[in-house]
């Protein structure tokens, strides 16, 4: 072996793997691919138990910082200046139409992919810990919530940017739900405007947690959620291997430890991995995991680009305070809490408490408050880890996909028959038309 | 805390039972910082503190520096015409987002923006003229406020009777300016629905 090593050496990796020892080294000694295993289980790399959608949604987040790079230099947050930039990014900027097409589309696709992420790790039980030491699957669900929940943020201080009748009315009706908040409520609404009403405070504000801080937070966790799936033992459905193991009239499984042996004394830092029979279960990561890496990265790259030429980016009249379009509808992702909101305002003893308030700030509390109570008072044993619908689940995934279903009906409903001052209207019902001013 | 009077004595404790070496060197402060009750803690308390009061400190700046002091925002009470721009019944002043009502010599008016989520509410004309009784009180509706957003409805005395409001819309309160004899709306000070401004 070579001692000497360009830094084109580093960076790059062999993919055909001469040697089980070279196709270790290609891993461990590679920058960017130190974070992976060097040997995974054939188990974690199938396509239909994890649909890839974890890997998915980073790289969509990859595009959505590849593109937004750009989109910053070409984007004024001035409300003078926006919609005229996002008209000049349509219009006459070169492929300003196809970043900006892309960074929405890819925005879109993050949602939908980060919340069916979400579904696939509730119905395989890959959120319990297994029977490996160390375990804190928990936890890492718990940081996949925060990260659906930046994800939805992210997607929410977007679509204010372009300054349009969309980002005016959308933000108008989330920051005053922030408002129906009791206590709090008012001078929270102030604090994200920036104001009384929404001005250059407020756009200048949504700009830079959509390009900074959130980002940067889903950065953070997403590291953190990572280095999570490696000291949780990989995949949960690695856990069930390792069970069927014990099983058989094998050895009893080891745990790997990989400490900074002489540096310190007692348990460092290290990562542990079950041990499953290797030559039965696992394959090197080089080049069976960067491959298909490589091919959903593709693929995820030329779906939204796709996408992207197909539908063009809309985008509204400018934004006009005395007018609100009738409709006015959320992105589809909101719409099931546009819904929420519309039918919870109850009057119970002469007190009428707001839809806001219900709609808007405690059903999903709630629903985030018992999502991650969920996950530890879940008791099924360890059999039903990392294993699709498992049946000691069975009754849990019911309510789950109740749950999910709901949300989805309400987001169909808000879709497809709501109509002007929010009627009801079936597919098939034709919508008056409307004076374009009252 | 151990008592510091044990001193060089190590055959007795407060239990009686004799102390070994390293004890007795700990009740001498020799052996463990702990047993100390030193400057070494307190400075290091100190410096614990500081750093926490300063960190704390700059979060405070940083955080109360994005509360604005000074809004440049439209001012809240504002101008909107002399009387005689007013026909009968209501008017939209439509970069304000409030509906002016004159009925013959009295006058008020009513916020545009829904009270569920504050969207802008379209005035409608009723087909057929209906009577409602509101407060106690039979009006003829002659218009009713749609909110677009949710679906809210109010009738023209700005009482909500449908949809996801939770109350009537704002009244705001109406002056004559002295100076030159126009209407000023001020939003920042709400009046009861039957506030009316005659002149």
């Amino acid at each position: 072996m070579a001692t000497k090593r360009s830094t084109w050496d580093k960076i790059k990796w062999t993919w055909q793997p001469e040697t089980k020892r070279e196709a270790g080294d290609s891993i461990v000694r590679n920058f960017l691919l130190h974070w992976f295993p060097s040997k995974v289980t054939r188990q974690s790399l199938s396509w239909n138990y994890s649909f890839w959608l974890g890997t998915i949604s980073a790289v969509l987040f990859l595009i959505l910082i590849l593109t937004g790079i750009p989109l910053m230099f070409l984007y004024v947050p001035s409300v003078e200046r926006a919609y005229l930039s996002v008209k000049d990014l349509e219009f006459t900027v070169s492929y300003g139409w196809f970043l900006r097409g892309l960074h929405r589309i890819s925005a879109h696709l993050m949602v939908a992919v980060v919340f069916l992420h979400l579904v696939r790790v509730f119905l395989t039980g890959a959120y319990k810990n297994g029977t490996a030491v160390n375990q804190n699957r928990p936890l890492n669900w718990v940081i996949g919530l925060l990260l659906l929940l930046l994800t939805l943020l992210l997607s929410f201080t977007g679509y204010l940017l372009p300054w349009d009748q969309l980002a005016y009315w959308a933000i108008t009706v989330g920051t005053n739900i922030a408002s129906s908040a009791p206590v709090v409520g008012e001078s929270m609404r102030f604090f994200l405007l920036g104001g009384r009403t929404i001005d250059q405070n407020t756009l200048i504000r949504f700009y830079v947690l959509h390009c900074f801080f959130l980002p940067l937070g889903v950065l953070l966790l997403f590291s953190y959620h990572m280095w999570r799936v490696r000291k949780d033992g990989g995949l949960a459905c690695v856990d069930q291997l390792s069970l069927e193991q014990k099983k058989g009239p094998v050895e009893p499984i080891k745990s790997k430890t990989y400490s900074l042996l002489g540096i310190t004394s007692g348990r460092t830092v290290h990562v542990e991995t079950l041990i499953v029979d290797e030559d039965q279960h696992t394959v090197t990561a080089s080049p069976n995991l960067t491959r298909r890496l490589m091919a959903v990265t593709l693929g995820t790259v030329a779906v939204a680009a796709l996408l992207t030429t197909l539908f063009r980016a809309p985008l509204e009249e400018a934004a006009n305070p005395s007018v609100t379009p009738n409709p006015a509808k959320a992105p589809w992702y909101f719409l099931w809490l546009q819904e929420l909101v519309t039918d919870t305002t109850f009057t119970i003893g002469g007190i009428t408490i707001n839809g806001a308030l219900i709609g808007g700030i405690i059903v999903p509390g709630l629903l985030v408050v018992a999502a991650i109570a969920w996950v530890y008072l879940d008791k099924s044993p360890p059999a039903a880890v990392g294993v699709w619908f498992a049946k000691e689940r069975r009754k849990q995934n019911i309510v789950f996909l109740t749950v999910v279903a709901a949300i989805l009906i309400f987001t169909i409903i808000g879709t497809y028959l709501r109509g002007p001052y929010w009627n009801f209207y079936w597919p098939w019902q034709s919508w008056p038309t409307m004076p374009r001013q009252f | 805390m151990r008592s510091k009077k044990s001193g060089l004595d190590n055959t007795a404790t407060p239990t009686g039972k004799p102390l070994t070496p390293d004890e007795s060197l700990k009740e001498q402060g020799i052996l463990s910082e702990r047993a100390q009750p030193s400057r070494r803690k307190f400075l290091a308390r100190l410096g614990i503190g500081a750093t926490l009061l300063a960190i704390g400190g700059q979060t405070y700046a940083f955080i109360r520096s994005l509360v604005p002091n000074v809004l440049y925002e439209d001012p809240q009470r504002f101008k909107v015409g002399t009387i005689d721009q007013f026909g009968e019944g209501a008017k939209f002043i439509e970069d304000k987002r409030v509906f002016v009502f004159r009925q013959k010599n009295t006058f008020h008016c009513i916020s545009a923006a829904c009270t569920h989520l504050g969207c802008t509410v379209k005035m409608q004309r009723v087909n057929q003229p209906k009577k409602v009784v509101v407060r106690g009180r039979e009006i003829d509706d002659q218009v009713e406020f749609a909110c677009p957003c949710h679906g809210s409805k109010y009738y023209s005395d700005g009482t909500n009777y449908t949809g996801p409001a939770p109350r009537p819309l704002a009244h705001y309160k109406l002056e004559l300016a002295p100076e030159d004899g126009q209407l000023v709306v001020d939003t920042a000070e709400t009046v009861d629905q039957d506030f009316r401004l005659t002149v």
